[in-house]
Formats: structure tokens, C-alpha cells, sequence
């Protein structure tokens, strides 16, 4: 029903309010997708943006979850990126792709930085809250039964970490997702952001929309992937919930 | 000298400095310090990005008027007086559109049927494609950046108004039921409190989101602004203008939500005893369970 | 069997507040224990009886006096019971017992099956703790603390946490477990009815952290709460404890 709205609302505003060249209907961008989806390099153009999106997660985790760390044990170290860490939520997506281009001119390595920058944040802040959290009973008792410091780490500290981290991988697709688009809009040769700029340059409105569907449709395809992974992967937690 | 070097020498560490360095506040400095000095190493390595020296000069020179070695003399004032008023326009409206939606959407469960996959929509639509299809629909001007920041910030208010008036647990109504509260009493006493932090919640992401929405449409379909002249600086290739301008973009927006937005929110939402955790607290936008579930379950 | 020798142990705590007092947990505690015992040690709330077992354990250090545990002159294996089950949430039943095994893999493994169906859990290897009841929760913690073979038993009143009904046959099984294997047990708990039901000698300890009392039980084992020797023996220790109270009211006034 939500979605049957969606378009209803959509093929009314198109045809009634606006017009079909103000804002083609979804017949239209329908069609528009078709001809981009026969043109056969939109997977080439996803995979390469999803690849970067990718790699910036990972640089993201590599460092974001030592900060996290660093910061959920020391005082110190809260302090030390206490400023950075909150004020990056509130930075405007334009200044990462500024920064990006910047750094690396229009390359493949522009994005990846974006997305790196954007989501680290929000991975080390959750590592952090995760750290507080851990269980100290269960490193007492660790110590009780004699278990040397790399065993607690290992199958205590990680595992209590992990949900937290890929939490915040997950809390922050969406915006990461949408900063790299931005950061191949403003420069990159390829990509899903690269696709829209030249339907933009084309003054395509339903080439615009047609990619920008497409673009959303795999969000919410992998945002709810991620959900669905994310639950089987700690599945023990939702047992633990119910208890 | 770092502090972890001086503080090794016998007596230091315990002295005043020692231990003002190790204080919070002096993580704090040290870290902005340290943030410096990293900028400052890849403005050395990287030919395109300016020094902070360099560009702090810029930002003089351009917000006093001065002079860029070229014809154009700096200017600041203008641009920036021809941003503000789209912005908080466009915000003000969107404020007000996001919280009828938003409250429409929380009190009536068939509106919510309706709209939460459309909301889900405008909420994944980044700004870009807003600046891009307004610009294709109103050419260069003012209404781009206006209707940019409406379209992309007012989902986001109204995605928080609908959770605040959903907060309110059945078992107050049911309460107030009981005890036949007059519907006024109601809404003032139980309805308004309830969404007031929500409310503050959502004008902060308004602020944050339409800023950079208002950037990007100035950026691609203005002819002044401050997005524009950033673009202007870009276009030029003189990238001191360009990270000059991302410093302002970013000091404007730390100055109004850490003076004005952060502290009203804090403040609305002062009832609660314990939010799940300080840092996020704080930060307020990662506290949201999952992109969907915020839209969804709304 | 293990020996455990505790010599003029005293804990304190710093102050909780700046200008607060530091807190005295334990003063000047000695006592000794060895073979195969099963000692309670009793008490009120707040006497020092778990500082006393984390100290034995390793996880706190005395302020002063020693505490040794050795067995035939050498360090002693210890196992742990606690009052929750401290399970790791995200590893099964098995994981949980391997990770404080020191056995290869497939030893391990069958090592921990063996107790594992002495608890009545052998059908439970591959299911999270989450999935499982308090009770079986604390079966598990029982599991593991006998899995090591320790020769020495810490038991951190194991059984407060529980309903009364599971209490009482996790109580009995406790026993059986105990009479088949004689290890040194050291139990605390503040159940004077418990440590009259399972333990060789009991040990009362006061308000402040000093030795109130000391006593060996002989009655035959199982015990029976409904045997009147056994309801005379609890009544006699629950008399103590009054006059402690009664001496602990006279000081104050």
C-alpha cells in the first residue's frame, strides 16, 4: 500500500500539478531505466561505486575502531577526539567532497577517502560505547580461570566490540553511500554520481530520476541486507534480549 | 617536545603544565594542535592542498575585503548576506511542513500507511539530486538553493515530530483516560512535552542537512553565495579559496549548532534521566536505530 | 588436594568520596583448610565474603598478609562458580567450556561432555546461554568450574540468584557432584540452612570483616533439612549468629 501511494502520488503530481517535462511520470523514468539497464554498463557503474563505497568502510574500520578503542578505555583519549568525533556529524557532505577532490583530483581514490572520512566517526563512537559496556564480571571471572590477556581480547573484548562497529558500518551507509555519489558528482570519471552529473550536463530530468531510483533502490537493497546479515551474525543477542 | 616526552623528566610530570596537559582540557588543545600539525604535513605532501597558514590568510582576506594578488578583492559579506536568507527560509518552511507531516503521520496510523515508504523516499534522496532537478526546473537564482534545503531538510523534521508523538506510550493515554483529562490539559501537559525534544531533534538535522543543501544548489545553480563562490575559487584552480571557503562552511555550522541548536535540544530533552550514552547523546543523529527502521517504524 | 592458607589477611578500598575513609573489607583473617573439605564460609552482606574468594582467585590483591593455595608444594588449579552464571553470551555452551580448557581440542571436547551430562545438559553443546533457563545457566558456570579439575573449588554463593525450587535440586545435584569427586571446596554464601546442608566445617565471619566463628559439621551425608540432628545443627549456628548481632547491638550502645 505505502509503495502503490508512492507511485500514485508520484504519476498524480507528474500529470496534474507539474507537467511530463517538469517531472516525467514513473512510466516515463521506467522506460528511461530500461534504456539505461540495455545500455549495460549501469552494473559496471554500481559495482565500481559500491567497490568504493566498500573500501572506504574498510579504511573507516581499520581506523576508526582503535579510536574507538582508544577512546573506550583512556579518559584521555575521549577528551583527545571527543571534539572531532562529535562535530563530523554535523559537517555538510559538500566539505568531504571538497576535501576529497582536493587531496586526489578526480580519481578513484576521491570517493574512497569521502566515505572513510564520513564514516569513521560513527564507527569509532560505537566501538567506544561498546567498550564501556563490556561485561567486567566476565573479565574477572577470565582472570578466575587463569586465561591470559590475549584469550580475554580475543573472546571477550572482540566479540562485545563487533555488534557495536558494525552497527555503526550500518547506521552509517546511508549517509556514506550518498557521500560518495556526491564526491563522483563532483569529480570522478565513472560511478553512479558520474552517471547522474551527465544526465544533469544532458538536462535529463528523467535520466536524473531514472539513475537517482536506481541509486535508491540499492540503498534500501543493502541497507536491509545489512540488517538481515547483522542479525544472523549475533544472533546470540537476540536470545539474550528475550531472557 | 610532545607531553608524553616531557613528562618523563623527574618533577615534570607533577608540575602544573604536566598535569594540565593531561587534563581533559588539555587533550583538547592538544588535539586541535595535533589536527594542525597533520594539516599541515599533507599540505606539504600533497601539491593541491594548501597549508593552514595559507589558508587562514585567505579567510582574512577575503572576510576583510583584502586583497588577492589579482583583480578580485575578497568578499565575504556579500555572499554570506545572500546565503543566509535563502537558508533560513528555506528552513523555516521546511520546519513548518515537517512538523504537519510529522504530525499527521504520528497520529493517524492510515496517514502512516500512506506516506512512510514516500518519506522513506525524500529521507535516502540525497541533496545533490534536489540541487540538480531544481536548477533544470528553475534555472540559475534564488529558488534553487530554497527549495533544495525544503525538499531535502523537511523529511527529516518530520520523520522526528511522527517518532515524538508516537513516543507517547499508550499506557499515559490510557492513564489520561482514566482519570478523564480534558483534551487541552492533554495536549499541553502530555502531547507537548513528550514531542518537544523530538521537535528540537529535528530542526538540528533541518540546520545541518539544508545547510549543506543549500551549498550544494548554490554550488550548481547561483550566481553569488557562498556555495557559488567556492565554486568560483574551484573553478579557478586556486584551491586556498576552495578549503578556505570548506573551513567557513564548517566553522558557520560548529558555531550553530554548538551554540544555539545543541544546548536547546539538551535542554528539551532534560526529563530523560539517562540517554544510552553521553557521546551519542551528543551527537544525537547516531541514536537513530537504523536508516529504514527510523522510516519505517516511524 | 589442594591446601589453602590464609595469614593475617587484611583489604581496604580507597574512599568512595575524597574526604571519606578508606573501607575496611577484611581485617586480619587467618585460617587454614585442606584435603577433602567442603568449607562455608558465612556471613552478613557487606562482611568481606566475596573480597575474600576474589582474593583467593587471583582477581584482587591483599592489602596485607598472604594468602597461598599449593598443591603438593606446587601452584593449585582453581575453579570458579560465581553468583551469575558469567557465561561469554556470544559462544555456545560448548565454546563457553572450551574457552577455559587447557586440554587439546578433542580431550577438551570430551572432557566437557563428561560434566556437561553431569549436569544434565548433554543435549545443550550447541545452544547459547541466551537460549537457556537461570537454572541451566548456573548448571553450566557448575559445569565449568569442575571441568578444569581444580584442586580448588571457589563457589560465590552460587545459588542466591535462583528461585527457591531450582535452588534446592541444583543444592542436591551439588552434593552428589561433590561426594563423587572430594575436591576443596570453599563456599560462601549467607544461607545458614545451605552451608549446614552441604559443608564439613563453616566458617562465620562478623561485621568488619574478622573470624566470628568456626565450626565442623558431622552429619552424614545427604542431609535432610527435614532430620532433626540437622535442624538442632542449624539452630545452633543461627544462635551464634544472634549473639553476634546481640554483642555488635551492646558495642554500638
Amino acid at each position: 500500500m505505502g509503495w502503490a501511494a508512492f507511485f500514485g502520488i508520484w504519476a498524480f503530481v507528474s500529470a496534474v500539478i507539474l507537467d511530463e517535462f517538469t517531472l516525467p511520470g514513473p512510466l516515463k523514468v521506467w522506460n528511461e531505466i530500461l534504456e539505461i539497464v540495455r545500455g549495460g554498463s549501469w552494473a559496471d557503474d554500481f559495482l565500481i561505486s559500491i567497490s568504493k563505497t566498500f573500501m572506504g568502510f574498510m579504511i573507516a574500520l581499520i581506523v576508526g575502531v582503535p579510536v574507538g578503542y582508544m577512546m573506550g578505555r583512556a579518559g584521555y583519549w575521549k577528551a583527545f577526539f571527543h571534539d572531532g568525533v562529535v562535530g563530523a556529524g554535523s559537517i555538510p557532505g559538500i566539505v568531504y567532497a571538497i576535501i576529497a577532490l582536493v587531496i586526489f583530483g578526480i580519481g578513484f581514490q576521491g570517493p574512497i577517502l569521502a566515505v572513510g572520512l564520513i564514516s569513521m566517526p560513527f564507527i569509532a563512537l560505537n566501538v567506544a560505547e561498546g567498550l564501556e559496556g563490556v561485561d567486567r564480571d566476565l573479565l574477572s571471572m577470565s582472570t578466575a580461570f587463569g586465561r591470559s590477556d590475549r584469550q580475554a581480547l580475543r573472546h571477550i573484548l572482540i566479540p562485545s566490540i563487533m555488534p557495536f562497529a558494525f552497527a555503526g558500518v550500518r547506521l552509517s551507509f546511508a549517509i556514506a553511500w550518498k557521500v560518495e555519489a556526491l564526491t563522483e558528482v563532483f569529480g570522478s570519471s565513472n560511478g553512479v554520481g558520474f552517471q547522474i552529473r551527465f544526465a544533469f550536463q544532458g538536462f535529463s530530468i528523467a535520466g536524473v530520476l531514472a539513475w537517482t531510483l536506481m541509486f535508491i533502490a540499492l540503498l534500501l537493497l543493502i541497507e536491509r541486507g545489512l540488517a538481515i546479515v547483522e542479525r544472523w551474525l549475533f544472533r546470540w543477542r537476540t536470545w539474550e534480549q528475550a531472557a | 617536545m610532545s607531553a608524553a616526552t616531557m613528562s618523563r623528566q623527574p618533577g615534570f610530570a607533577n608540575s602544573s603544565i604536566g598535569r594540565a596537559l593531561r587534563s581533559s582540557w588539555g587533550a583538547r588543545v592538544t588535539s586541535y594542535f595535533a589536527f594542525v600539525v597533520a594539516w599541515q604535513i599533507v599540505g606539504a605532501s600533497f601539491f593541491r592542498v594548501p597549508t593552514p597558514w595559507e589558508t587562514l590568510d585567505f579567510i582574512w582576506r577575503e572576510v576583510s575585503g583584502g586583497d588577492h594578488g589579482g583583480v578580485r578583492p575578497g568578499q565575504f559579506w556579500e555572499h554570506f548576506s545572500a546565503t543566509v536568507p535563502r537558508f533560513a527560509i528555506g528552513i523555516s518552511v521546511a520546519f513548518v511542513i515537517g512538523v504537519v507531516v510529522g504530525l499527521l503521520i504520528g497520529s493517524f496510523s492510515f496517514v502512516r500507511a500512506l506516506l512512510s515508504d514516500v518519506l522513506l523516499v525524500f529521507l535516502a534522496l540525497p541533496a545533490i539530486i534536489w540541487a540538480f532537478l531544481t536548477v533544470m526546473w528553475f534555472g540559475l537564482g534564488w529558488e534553487a538553493p530554497v527549495y533544495t534545503v525544503i525538499l531535502s531538510a523537511a523529511p527529516f523534521v518530520a520523520v522526528n515530530v511522527a517518532q515524538g508523538v508516537r513516543a507517547v506510550s499508550p499506557e499515559l493515554r490510557r492513564m489520561s483516560d482514566a482519570f478523564g483529562v480534558p483534551r487541552n490539559r492533554r495536549i499541553r501537559s502530555m502531547l507537548l512535552p513528550a514531542i518537544t525534544g523530538y521537535l528540537f531533534t529535528g530542526l538540528r538535522f533541518a540546520v545541518i542537512i539544508g545547510w549543506n543543501a543549500v551549498l550544494l544548489a548554490e554550488w550548481f545553480g547561483a550566481v553569488d553565495g557562498v556555495g557559488w563562490r567556492a565554486r568560483l575559487w574551484y573553478d579557478a584552480a586556486r584551491y586556498k579559496g576552495f578549503v578556505g571557503w570548506a573551513i567557513i562552511f564548517i566553522v558557520f555550522i560548529f558555531l550553530l549548532d554548538g551554540l544555539v541548536l545543541s544546548p536547546l535540544q539538551r535542554r528539551a530533552f532534560r526529563w530523560r534521566a539517562s540517554p544510552s550514552s553521553d557521546l551519542k547523546a551528543e551527537v544525537g543523529a547516531v541514536d537513530t536505530e537504523s536508516f529504514t527502521n527510523t522510516a519505517i517504524g516511524l | 588436594m589442594a591446601t589453602l592458607q590464609i595469614e593475617k589477611l587484611t583489604k581496604t578500598f580507597p574512599p568512595h568520596s575524597k574526604d571519606g575513609r578508606p573501607v575496611r573489607a577484611i581485617q586480619d583473617i587467618s585460617f587454614a583448610m585442606s584435603g577433602q573439605v567442603f568449607v562455608s564460609l558465612v556471613g552478613p552482606s557487606g562482611c568481606g565474603k566475596s573480597t575474600l574468594l576474589n582474593i583467593v582467585s587471583g582477581v584482587d590483591s591483599p592489602s596485607t598478609g598472604t594468602v597461598t593455595v599449593t598443591q603438593d608444594g606446587k601452584k593449585a588449579r582453581l575453579g570458579y562458580v560465581f553468583q551469575d552464571s558469567r557465561l561469554l553470551p556470544w559462544r555456545t555452551v560448548m565454546q563457553n567450556m572450551l574457552y577455559v580448557s587447557d586440554l587439546p581440542e578433542e580431550e577438551g571436547r570430551a572432557n566437557a561432555s563428561k560434566y556437561l551430562e553431569m549436569v544434565g545438559l548433554g543435549h545443550a553443546h550447541d545452544m547459547y546461554p541466551g537460549q537457556l533457563s537461570g537454572g541451566m545457566q548456573q548448571r553450566v558456570g557448575i559445569a565449568r568450574a569442575f571441568s578444569v579439575s581444580p584442586d580448588l573449588l571457589l563457589m560465590d554463593e552460587p545459588f542466591s540468584h535462583l528461585d527457591a525450587i531450582t535452588a534446592r535440586s541444583l543444592r542436591e545435584e551439588l552434593q552428589v557432584m561433590w561426594n563423587a569427586t572430594k575436591k576443596t571446596v570453599l563456599f560462601v554464601t549467607h544461607d545458614v540452612m545451605e552451608a549446614v546442608q552441604l559443608s564439613n566445617r563453616i566458617i562465620t565471619l562478623a561485621h568488619g570483616g574478622t573470624v566470628f566463628d568456626d565450626t565442623t559439621i558431622e552429619l552424614p551425608f545427604p542431609r535432610k533439612a527435614s532430620d532433626p540432628e540437622f535442624a538442632a545443627q542449624q539452630a545452633e549456628i543461627l544462635g551464634r549468629f544472634e549473639t553476634m548481632e546481640l554483642e555488635r547491638t551492646a558495642a554500638k550502645g
